[in-house]
């Protein structure tokens, strides 16, 4: 078992114009075991994305106070490809575009930068593997010939990231609204294909604005993200709670003191 | 522009260029230029100064190696045509297409056995001796080179593969020409491997005419890849006839400076070319490098695509210019020139210069001078690849668009390996 564990993370951003910093994550806390399937929600603009980048380890976001730790050993001085080597993965909101690198080709690369550089993996074990996977995620085999997200819809590139993941098999996969853009159809699709990867040592964190994901890759855990805190966590039953509350409403139950940008349209909505 | 440097040439350069039992037009043509060579002035390269360059370091005492290298030996089974130096390596075309009048064969061999024929294309069509100091330097000091002879309507499927080595191991001077005829309707693929051995300084002039008539289709690619010590003037042109068509697809992975000029006029009716380079400077390097279209006739399509790296502290230029002449209705020419900067202390340039003196004319053109792209580093890394890597394969990618274009899978292969190459070693030490 593998544990990825967050403790008092505070994170800024540095607005490279103004050369002003803002917090925006306030002092998270989350452990992670392989084998269990955590959910975050919360409101736009929180920090969920925030968490999930700095954890993966863009350097764009510069960690003030805390530690990530994988398995006891501190992931801060590491850069996001040492991250990616160690076991982590990130399926982004905002996939890249990149021009001229087939699909292929980059996820053979990527499969391989966990191997050593003498084992590198048969061109027909991939090619299996890459067709079993392309099948559950019902994509076409010229989804892999062509250039890396380079004019895939937003529901292709989702499954892309699904794509990339079964085929590199991390231990911890974030999964940063997986769900948006995606048609009910496309979304059972995606879920086959992350509960396939389920197993003891696989661990899933996903960010989601809606219950409904969970109905498909039902959570263990559920976190609710506010103000730049987990706020709250509890079991799949506190994502319908959420939906009945809205986040005003759990705000107000806990106390809070936090800004909630659409809270007019919350309570407007009879939300509560 | 620098007019014209004063110039003394030693005249023994002249005699000892001459090939055995020279027809005398090519005398002539070489007495001719030689006269020219101190007055006309150097070729115009944009934003790039090379007039200090040693290209006409020439050797008074050219010596000629006879021995084929081992290096040249183990290539010699991809290609029909092998020169080092002066030294003709191969020469195997197919019976059958030597059958159907396909001739193929060194410079010197062609003035013998094909004297009128070569007469007619030589400096004649593509290429004047007397447009620069530079090409009238090839004219008069011209000593090795190949010659390809395709007849009206004949079409050969397998690529036809030349490989000309400059010999570096001693002092030798290496003035390539080459020639390649295109008969009317004719259609063929020919590729120019051009690379050096030894470690001897010495300049390399490479040209090629390419002479399309009517209705005849070539598909040119090269690999040119001199070394580190080589300065190199490399002049490729085609004359298109009435809807001849050119594809070039040219792979600059040279490891010394270099100045290329690249030219397609297009004089014929219907007449089209795709002219595709792509290039990497690496260390100290500079390179600089036109591609020209020029639209004479009507109708006639010309495409430019440059794509280039850079690393280290070189310097890297693009010239893409578009030449459209009066008459020449409904004539096409777009370029685009593009530069991947992997190195803060490159210089890179990409400049689209566009002369249009027509009206019903389509004309654009891209260009841009970049970095790599963060977001795309961002994303690669995050699955694990190392920042090297990751570059590599954005360069790659970039690059990508002319590697599809090499006819010979094993040249291409090369180039592949000589980009990972200089990906990896290129910057230089810092
Ligand atoms: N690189 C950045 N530069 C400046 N501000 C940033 C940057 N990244 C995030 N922010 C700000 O930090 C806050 C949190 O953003 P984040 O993307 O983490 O929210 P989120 O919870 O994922 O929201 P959503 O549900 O809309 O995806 C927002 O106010 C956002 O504008
Ligand atoms: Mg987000």
């Amino acid at each position: 078992m593998a544990t990825l564990k967050v403790t008092d993370l505070h994170v800024s951003v540095t607005d490279e114009e103004a050369k002003t910093s803002k917090e925006i994550l306030k002092g998270v806390n989350l452990t992670m075991n392989t084998g269990e399937t955590h959910a975050i929600m919360g409101p736009n603009g929180t920090g969920k994305s925030t968490l999930s980048e700095t954890i993966m380890g863009n350097p764009h976001y510069q960690v003030t106070q805390g530690n990530i730790m994988l398995d006891g050993v501190s992931l801060l001085g590491k850069t996001v490809d040492a991250r990616a080597r160690a076991g982590l993965f990130l399926a982004m909101q905002y996939p890249a575009e990149i021009k001229g690198i087939t699909n292929m080709e980059f996820m053979r690369a990527a499969v391989n930068a966990t191997r050593p550089a003498d084992d590198p993996i048969s061109v027909r074990a991939f090619l299996k593997e890459l067709d079993k996977n392309l099948e559950v995620l019902n994509m076409s085999d010229d989804m892999a010939e062509r250039y890396l997200n380079e004019g895939f819809s937003g529901g292709e590139k989702k499954r892309n990231e699904i794509l990339q993941l079964m085929m590199i098999k991390p231990k911890f996969a974030i999964l940063d609204e997986i769900d948006s853009g995606l048609d009910i159809d496309a979304l059972q699709v995606v879920a086959k294909g992350v509960n396939q990867m389920q197993s003891p040592d696989f661990g899933v964190l996903m960010i989601t604005h809606y219950q409904r994901l969970l109905n498909y890759i039902h959570p263990d855990q559920v976190h609710v993200m506010m103000g730049g805190r987990i706020v709250k966590t509890g079991d799949a039953t506190l994502a319908t709670e959420l939906e009945a509350k809205g986040y005003a409403g759990l705000r107000d139950e806990l106390g809070l003191d936090v800004d909630l940008v659409d809270e007019d349209v919350t309570t407007g909505n009879g939300g509560r | 522009m620098v007019k014209s440097m004063t110039l003394t040439m030693n005249p023994a350069l002249l005699e000892n260029a001459k090939l055995a039992n020279e027809p005398r037009w090519l005398s002539d043509l070489r007495q001719q230029a030689w006269q020219k060579i101190a007055t006309l002035p150097m070729p115009i390269f944009a934003k790039i100064n090379y007039h200090h360059w040693p290209l006409l370091d020439f050797a008074s005492e050219s010596v000629v190696n006879v021995t084929v290298p081992e290096s040249v030996q183990s290539q010699l089974a991809s290609y029909q045509f092998a020169s080092v130096g002066q030294v003709v390596a191969k020469i195997a075309l197919d019976e059958d297409l030597m059958a159907k009048g396909v001739i193929l064969c060194d410079l010197q061999t062609a003035i013998r056995q094909h004297s009128d024929l070569v007469a007619n294309y030589f400096f004649k069509q593509a290429i004047q001796f007397d447009e620069n100091r530079l090409t009238a330097i090839n004219a008069a000091l011209v000593n090795g080179g190949a010659f390809l002879y395709v007849p009206a309507n004949v079409e050969v499927t397998e690529p036809i593969n030349l490989l000309q080595v400059q010999d570096s191991r001693q002092s030798t001077n290496f003035v390539n020409h080459t020639l390649i005829v295109a008969g009317a309707n004719s259609r063929f693929k020919v590729l120019q491997r051009s690379q050096t051995v030894g470690e001897v300084a010495n300049p390399a002039h490479t040209m090629v005419e390419i002479v399309a008539e009517a209705g005849s289709y070539v598909k040119f690619s090269a690999l040119d890849s001199f070394a580190k010590q080589t300065h190199a003037y490399i002049n490729r042109r085609g004359y298109l006839a009435n809807d001849a068509r050119i594809d070039w697809a040219v792979g600059v992975m040279n490891d010394g400076n270099t100045i290329a000029d690249f030219d397609s006029n297009l004089v014929g009716n219907g007449s089209h070319t795709e002219m595709q380079t792509v290039a990497i400077s690496t260390d100290q390097q500079t390179q600089g490098i036109d591609t020209q279209v020029t639209n004479y006739g009507r109708h006639s399509e010309g495409n430019i695509l440059q794509r280039g790296i850079l690393l280290g502290k070189s310097a890297l230029v693009f010239n893409g210019i578009g030449k459209i002449i009066k008459g020449a209705h409904g004539a096409k020419a777009q370029q685009e020139n593009r530069v991947l900067m992997l190195s803060p202390k490159a210089r890179g340039d990409a400049n689209p210069i566009l002369l249009i003196d027509e009206n019903d004319v389509i004309a654009g053109h891209a260009a841009s001078v970049g970095r790599i792209n963060q977001d795309q580093l961002y994303y690669l890394m995050s699955r694990g690849l190392t920042k090297e890597m990751a570059q590599r394969l954005v360069a790659r990618g970039f690059l990508g668009v002319v590697l599809r274009d090499i006819p010979v899978a094993e040249v291409r292969s090369q180039l592949v390996d000589m980009i990972e190459r200089k990906l990896a070693n290129g910057q230089g030490t810092e």
